[in-house]
């Protein structure tokens, strides 16, 4: 097969060294290098450059990580990208998720990786590269790379199309219509699923509906006078110039902000804040970002000892297009900081 | 209820001299068939053509489908449609086979009309491509929605009725080649024998979202968004009782056609006395109020239940609102203790990355899904067009465009197209002929 792939792999598995060689900037070799020869066992084209880059200086630069590698490839000709296998390495994976997004984006050639299960990755990426289900570690390589190489040989010598049931790697959400080989109608499909579920017998939907992961609403709190209640919203209240760069949709960015000493969250025309949310008209919040968090009225509520205190801080993120993997994740980060921060009630905002 | 539907399979369809059936072939006398299609004055320009499937022939805007048939005595084939009121699914039905009439727009389309190609790679979106058609394309003075997005296309869907039944009485004194015996006795009469096969209902929720008269489907001539779901036997369905409206995007609707071979009803049919006892049809609607939904789903769910039901069958005529009538209606039934089966297509949007159906719930968990009305179709130009091609782009089909900023428009100089699934005629076969399902890419 005349085709060209590029593979992205960590310190580690490019030989440079362990946790202490973790900062090392990405470099590009000639070849496969490391643990890309695995790979280069199975794939039927050329494997023509490693790209090798520490997960540490990955994870504290992405930007500038990724900025570099994307020059690096610039002037190679490739028709295929492999980052990875990442195993269970949390950092790792998240590189191999953030590169691959990167090359697909710029280059537009399929991207395929491999991680366990349990890395967080695979939430983060699956839906912008092809990943699939790998080993907790490196005794895995060999298995891991056959099936990334296999799938790599198959998209570019076939038409597709490529179901995720079929092939192998994680689902990723995106659903598409497809002609069934067997061309078993919708009628003998039907009368096959009820016959088997008034029998009790196993059937697949065609739509599964996902679990709803619903959480049961806490008990009241009856005395407020002494406790530290914080703002928490999905509104995208963020003061003027948004300093944590939070997304006006699909966020996967959350930032907290203080407001010690405030009687109230100045508006935008005061350079104070204004909402960054691309779901809603902007107008009223932005006049008043205090009717999206109301710290105001909290102040209020404050001086009449109705509740104990206003937390310093509020938090913020975008609910609009925002997956319920990233929101769940995000809701997990900002309850660990209430708690660390000693708050004991949310009045949570959603527009 | 029993019908006796006589098949006549039509191999070849031809003009001539007289209009007949012989040993296969139907022929048509075009003048006398035109002069049934100009008995309504609305119909200003009318032409006849024939195609076949394999011809390089792209169909737009196409607004109807049925199939040509004689009811012994005379009756209507449509009743309280094209002639009066009278009981369906009961006597003797005579059937021109494996042909339908299509009813095409010369000039203007909508919302809720489509697009066949009878050869190519657009032919397997539809059911249409494989069946001989006489094409009726014709223009009329319904000034009035003339540049409407939504069109009753009353004048044309008529004729297509009239020339349907007209063709019809080719076979009124000819012996079928085949009779097919559908028969379901009293319900209270097959205790005894049928007592092992759990009593299955196959529900139906054709379109009816729209307050004005009109646009929505029939029930024996009266507009399905003034009913109460009810019970109704599968010979009606099958026999005239229903005919299809016109308000949905085109992939999702039910034409008249389909109404008349529902597959579900057929496979229900076959099973019957073997793996399951057919109760009949809960002809159910999709309705605008949640309220409205909520009782018809309430109104289904008792209706199965009172008749012992065991096992249900949802169809779903339509997707993004009604969605919340398929899931209340797929909910109510589970919820009381039947064992049920959705059908319906998915809107996941072109990039495949949407929420499927606008309103789910855990306990519908047996679905079978015929396809994504996102989904985008590009294909080549077609060596004859019959309607207008442009209508695709201009007309607000639901599927097509004027101009998009990384697609262009749906209508290209060179006569290429691309397209949404939404303008497939009848493309999501959720009656039951989609080989389509979805899957995760």
């Amino acid at each position: 097969m005349d085709k060209k792939a590029i593979v992205y792999i960590n310190q580690f598995f490019g030989q440079v060294g362990g946790e202490e060689a973790a900062d090392h900037p990405p470099e590009i070799k000639e070849g496969a290098v490391g643990a890309a020869q695995a790979l280069a066992a199975e794939f039927a084209g050329d494997i023509t450059h490693t790209v090798i880059c520490g997960d540490n200086f990955m994870s504290s630069n992405q930007e500038e990580a990724t900025a570099r590698i994307l020059e690096m490839l610039e002037d190679i000709d490739f028709d295929i990208f492999f980052a990875g296998p990442a195993f269970q390495a949390g950092r790792y994976g998240n590189a191999c998720g953030a590169i691959g997004k990167a090359v697909k984006e710029e280059f537009a050639v399929p991207v395929i990786s491999s991680m366990n299960e349990e890395n967080p990755g695979v939430e983060m990426f699956k839906k912008d590269i092809y990943i699939f289900p790998g080993g907790r570690s490196g005794a895995k390589m060999r298995e891991d790379a056959k099936k990334m190489a296999e799938f790599g040989n198959e998209i570019l010598t076939s038409e597709g199309p490529f179901p995720a049931d079929e092939y192998g790697f994680y689902k990723r959400g995106i659903r598409h219509q497809y002609f069934r080989p067997d061309e078993k109608t919708a009628a003998e499909r039907a009368l096959d699923m009820l016959l088997k579920k008034m029998k009790g017998e196993e059937y697949t939907s065609e739509l599964p509906i996902p679990e709803v992961d619903r959480v049961d609403i806490a008990p009241a709190i009856e005395d407020l006078s002494q406790v530290k209640v914080a703002l928490v919203s999905s509104g995208g209240i963020v003061p003027v110039g948004n300093p944590d760069r939070i997304q006006s949709a699909s966020a996967t960015r959350w930032g907290k902000y203080n407001i010690a000493g405030m009687d109230r969250l100045e508006n935008r025309a005061s350079e104070g804040f204004k909402t960054i949310h691309a779901g809603f008209d902007p107008a009223a919040a932005d006049e008043d970002p205090n009717r999206v968090v109301p710290v105001d009225a909290l102040r209020k509520f404050e001086e009449e000892g109705r509740i104990g205190k206003l937390h310093d801080e509020f938090y913020v993120t975008v609910g609009t297009g925002t997956t319920v993997g990233e929101a769940a994740r995000m809701g997990q980060e900002i309850a660990e900081d209430l708690k660390d921060a000693g708050v004991q009630a949310v009045i949570l905002t959603s527009t | 209820m029993k019908l006796e539907l006589g098949n006549f399979p039509v191999k070849e369809i031809e003009f001539g001299e007289q209009t007949a059936y012989q040993d296969g072939t139907l022929t048509i006398n075009k003048e006398e068939a035109l002069s049934v299609v100009y008995e309504d004055d609305h119909i200003i320009d009318a032409d006849l053509k024939i195609v076949e499937p394999g011809d390089e022939v792209r169909l737009v805007p196409v607004k109807e489908a049925i199939e040509p048939r004689y009811r012994e005595g005379g009756g209507p084939v449509f009743p309280g449609v094209t002639g009066e009121l009278m009981q369906a699914g009961e006597g003797q039905t005579k059937a021109l086979k494996d042909m339908s009439v299509l009813v095409v727009g010369k000039h203007w389309g909508g919302f809720q009309d489509g697009l066949i190609d009878m050869a190519g790679e657009g032919a397997k979106y539809t059911y249409f491509s494989r069946l001989k058609n006489v094409v009726l394309v014709a223009d009329t003075d319904e000034e009035f929605e003339k540049r409407e997005q939504q069109k009753k296309n009353r004048a044309l869907r008529w004729a297509g009725m009239r020339l349907s039944e007209y063709l019809g009485r080719a076979v009124k004194d000819l012996e079928p080649e085949e009779v097919q015996e559908l028969e379901l006795p009293p319900i209270a009469d097959r205790i005894c024998e049928l007592e092992d096969l759990p009593g299955v209902v196959l529900v139906l929720q054709p379109q009816s979202q729209m307050e004005e008269d009109g646009y929505n489907d029939l029930s024996y001539g009266w507009d399905t968004n003034h009913m109460l779901p009810t019970l109704m036997h599968p010979n009606e369905v099958l026999d005239g009782a229903m005919i299809s409206g016109s308000f949905m995007p085109c992939s999702s609707k039910w034409s008249t056609y389909d109404f008349q071979n529902f597959p579900l009803i057929r496979k229900l049919y076959e099973e019957h006395g073997e793996t399951l006892n057919f109760l009949g049809v809960i002809m159910s609607n999709l309705n605008v109020s949640l309220e409205e939904k909520e009782r018809s789903a309430q109104f289904v769910a008792q209706i199965a239940s009172t008749l012992g039901a065991e096992g249900a069958i949802v169809a779903e005529e339509g997707y993004g609102n009604p969605d919340a009538d398929y899931t209340a209606c797929l909910v109510a039934l589970e919820e009381a203790g039947i064992d049920t089966v959705g059908v319906s297509n998915e809107a996941t949007g072109r990039d495949g990355t949407s929420q499927p159906l606008v309103a789910m719930d855990p306990k519908a968990d047996a679905l079978v899904s015929t396809g994504n009305v996102s989904e985008l179709i590009e294909l080549p130009p077609m060596e004859t067009v019959i309607g207008e091609l442009e209508a695709l782009a201009r007309d607000g089909l639901s599927g097509g465009w004027e101009d998009d900023e990384e697609l262009g428009p749906s209508v290209r100089e060179d006569g290429s197209i691309i397209m949404e699934n939404n303008a497939m005629f009848c493309g999501d076969g959720v009656t039951g002929w989609s080989t389509k399902t979805m899957k995760e890419f």
